[in-house]
């Protein structure tokens, strides 16, 4: 039977399920740069120009007339292939320089926020709902699509454990995680393994984008937003995905709260906030889960 | 300096290698040569370049000058990938292993895929059977005994043509020293493996190698076989 909609048990599951999307979608989004800053040791700031490709790229699908679900597998591809060139031409020639690195990346970012302004304009846009509608959860009406983006969360983190631990590949990257000078002594081929890494990041953070597109409007500087946000969380974390979905959870629950009892506003901050605080607290935020 | 044999009958030569660090020169010209199937300790006391030596070698630390030659090719400048495609492993002294991965991963990295991993596995345990029933165990909960014996394990599961140890005996109990004794004499016994000791333990290098030489402050003092006199000729230039 479900509750009446202004019901307290009601709201109180309602905020439950906030909390735990919104740590999801945060856990989406940040997923991409948390995979690249482990293994290459370097934040990319284009991680948010990424995410920004990745909504197009569901505009270009939907202005093209084809299943909206195809912007998936698209934003994924062209992100990831976007982010082989830039990792072979922008970012290799300046791994020995990370601060340069880290600066060629937010340029880069910029970049590519003009060149999406100068291809599809300034305006908002909008994406047709991949799954419109509600759901009962323990008789409370919630929104499909967010319980859709827990389980692309939970999935993306099952296939990545998978990855990582069940892989050649993410044992060569665990290895140039740990002990890079290693991993090179013993012939591992790290200038691949960190090719192969920012590419998947990439192509992530642009997969990320698109499943935003249903939750929020499209612009050329969404992704400015979001990258603080993730970058807050990635520091938290250091270089464990376990780190990640406790930060998420945690930081993005505080955020839930806060827009709900206190100010959206301050809400907007909460992550940023308490993330300086975890991290001036202690050094290594989460990294030891 | 003598017995040190001519480059072209060497697996490994080198020929008046210079290197170092920043503004720092460690190795001041060094020449020599190791012949194919033997193990050849280079001796020295702490900070005379041993193990600057063996990173040039392997072109972690770029040569300043000199030649460096593999097979009677050269290798200077060579990717690391390429060095141990061409069958050079190296078991370092500094940060060996990977402290968080388990001995299975540790031993399973050595190779450039799975296929051959049963094979290899079982030949090492040939070595160091406490291998076989810890293969989950993480490499940082070892005792330093058994983390030396894994390094030596994860450089022999590639079946190395050229084995670079660099002070592999240091801290060790004498019956972990014998045990890599053992198994290095097998591995040159077995299989022709050539092997490039660093060592401070005299007695351990002795009863391994074949030849030695002496660097000290960044060139050959002198090099001989192993032989009655090496141990007080050797230990003569160590003391002083």
């Amino acid at each position: 039977m479900m509750a009446p909609p202004h019901s307290k048990e009601s709201r109180q599951m309602t905020l439950l399920l906030d909390i735990i999307t919104t740590a999801a979608i945060l856990f989406i989004i940040a997923t991409g740069l948390l995979t690249i800053f482990g293994v290459l040791k370097i934040i990319n700031f284009a991680h948010g120009a990424w995410l920004t490709v990745g909504a197009y790229c569901a505009v270009a699908v939907g202005d093209l007339g084809w299943n909206p679900w195809a912007a998936l597998p698209v934003a994924f591809v062209t992100g990831a292939a976007l982010g082989g060139l830039t990792e072979r031409f922008i970012v290799r020639p300046l791994y020995a320089r990370p601060l340069d690195a880290i600066l060629a990346t937010w340029g880069l970012g910029i970049i590519i926020g003009q060149l999406i302004t100068l291809g599809f304009g300034r305006d908002v846009q909008f994406t047709k709902a991949l799954l419109p509608g509600t759901a009962d959860v323990f008789g409370t009406s919630y929104s499909v699509y967010r319980l859709f983006a827990l389980a692309a969360a939970i999935a993306i983190g099952l296939g990545f454990s998978w990855l990582m631990e069940g892989t050649r590949l993410g044992l060569s990257a665990r290895a140039v995680i740990m002990n890079e000078a290693l991993a090179r002594a013993l012939g591992l081929d790290t200038r691949r393994i960190r090719w192969v890494t920012f590419m998947i990041g990439c192509g992530l953070a642009a997969l990320a984008g698109t499943l935003l597109t249903p939750l929020t409007s499209v612009d050329p500087n969404m992704g400015v937003a979001w990258l603080v946000g993730s970058f807050m969380l990635v520091m938290v974390a250091g270089q464990s995905f376990a780190a990640l979905a406790l930060a998420c959870l945690l930081l993005g629950g505080a955020q839930v709260i806060v827009s709900t009892y206190v100010s959206p506003i301050l809400g907007g901050i909460t992550v940023a906030v308490l993330a300086a605080v975890v991290l001036r607290i202690s050094p290594k935020g989460f990294s030891r889960v | 300096m003598s017995d040190l044999a001519p480059a072209d009958t060497a697996l490994l030569s080198l020929d008046g290698v210079t290197s170092g660090y920043g503004p720092i020169s460690v190795l001041q010209g060094v020449s020599l040569a190791v012949r194919p199937g033997e193990i050849f300790a280079l001796m020295g006391k702490n900070g005379m370049g041993k193990t600057t030596l063996l990173k040039t070698i392997l072109g972690a630390i770029r040569a300043r000058g000199g030649r460096i030659e593999y097979q009677g090719r050269p290798i200077l400048g060579a990717e690391p990938r390429a060095l141990v495609e061409a069958g050079i492993a190296y078991a370092p002294q500094d940060q060996p292993l990977f402290q968080d991965l388990s001995i299975r991963d540790n031993l399973r990295l050595a190779l450039p895929g799975d296929r051959q991993l049963g094979a290899a596995l079982d030949r090492v345990y040939g070595h160091f059977p406490f291998l076989r029933d810890r293969l989950g165990q993480k490499a940082g909960t070892l005792s330093g005994g058994e983390q030396k014996m894994l390094i030596i394990a994860r450089a022999l599961m590639m079946q190395p043509r050229l084995l670079l140890i660099d002070e592999i005996s240091e801290g060790l109990q004498p019956s972990v020293v014998t045990r890599i004794a053992q198994a290095l004499r097998q591995e040159r016994e077995q299989r022709g493996t050539t092997i490039l000791l660093v060592e401070q333990n005299l007695r351990f290098a002795l009863d391994v190698a074949d030849r030695w030489a002496v660097l000290k402050l960044g060139a050959i003092e002198d090099a001989g076989a192993v032989d009655g006199g090496a141990h007080d000729r050797i230990l003569r230039h160590l003391q002083i």
